[in-house]
């Protein structure tokens, strides 16, 4: 009796690992979306201490998130709509960003992936909160991005905000 | 949602609210963006079906200037007429002394009202 068990216990544990192993080794897409972009806000972020190289390499490590035909709509009430097109655009307002704000800190919250049908696109929906410098008010924002699997690199093909009310 | 609402503060809300009945013109509501950890403190105005504006800082529902007793600061707000979908509500904030275009406010589906305020 007593071995029976242990050997249930056995079995139920290597069926855990494997499990475990599989989803180490191949990760469901939607995982490694929220990987991507949980680098992406780290990659987004930056610190009022980083110096002029670091600034030019975390922006530069800025557009490989992105494809190189990216296209950016960021239309949020009180600014005239802006859109980047192109990776070089990306980095440019990466860079004008670190020269303008001292320090950045961005999140990404309530991320919801809807993969398409073939698994090769996703769109996703988030809350992206960020606060810039020594500034008491947060910034928030309600995003749509669309996503593309590039051979085994998931890139961002579109970005636009979304008016939660209008 | 000043000035009924201080900033800052811990406000409850009731998620069940509306399992059993609809949200009721005047009742302050939280609006989710992507998802509930962020959240618009509201009130709504505009109710399914019916013409929102803004007129001289006053809220006209479908031609009738609507009573704000909880507005407490004058504007002059103008926002031409919308009607609302059948799941549509138009929410606004209290704090009607900031200038229109730093305040968010407009119609929403009802699907973003996670529930109502308590206190």
């Amino acid at each position: 009796m007593r071995k029976w068990v242990i050997r249930v216990i056995l079995v139920a544990a290597i069926v855990g690992v494997g499990v475990w192993l599989w989803g180490v080794f191949f990760p469901s897409p939607e995982h490694v979306i929220r990987k991507r972009l949980n680098e992406l806000t780290q990659a987004v972020s930056f610190s009022s201490n980083e110096g002029s190289l670091a600034k030019a390499m975390n922006a530069e490590r800025l557009t490989g998130f992105f494809s190189p035909d990216v296209e950016i709509t960021v239309d949020v009430p009180g600014h005239s709509q802006q859109t980047l097109h192109g990776r070089d655009e990306v980095l440019q307002a990466g860079m004008a960003a670190r020269a303008l704000a001292g320090s950045l800190n961005v999140e990404f919250l309530d991320v919801n992936v809807t993969l398409a049908p073939d698994k090769m696109s996703a769109v996703v929906n988030l809350t992206a909160k960020g606060r810039a410098g020594s500034e008491k008010d947060l910034l928030v924002q309600e995003l749509k991005l669309m996503m593309k699997k590039v051979k085994r690199d998931w890139l961002i093909l579109q970005v636009e905000t979304v008016k939660t009310l209008s | 949602m000043l000035p009924t609402y201080k900033e800052n503060g811990i406000n409850l809300l009731n998620r069940l609210a509306y399992v059993w009945s609809q949200p009721k013109r005047g009742d302050v509501v939280g609006i989710r963006l992507a998802g509930p950890h962020i959240m618009f403190m509201k009130r709504i105005i505009g109710l399914p079906g019916e013409m929102v504006a803004f007129h001289e800082g006053h809220v006209i529902i479908d031609g009738v200037v609507l009573d704000e007793p909880y507005v407490k600061r004058p504007c002059d707000w103008e926002r031409a007429p919308v009607i609302l979908g059948p799941d549509e509500y138009f929410f606004v904030g209290d704090n009607r002394s900031m200038p229109q275009i730093d305040h968010t406010f407009g119609r929403g589906q009802r699907e973003r009202i996670i529930g109502k305020i308590l206190l």
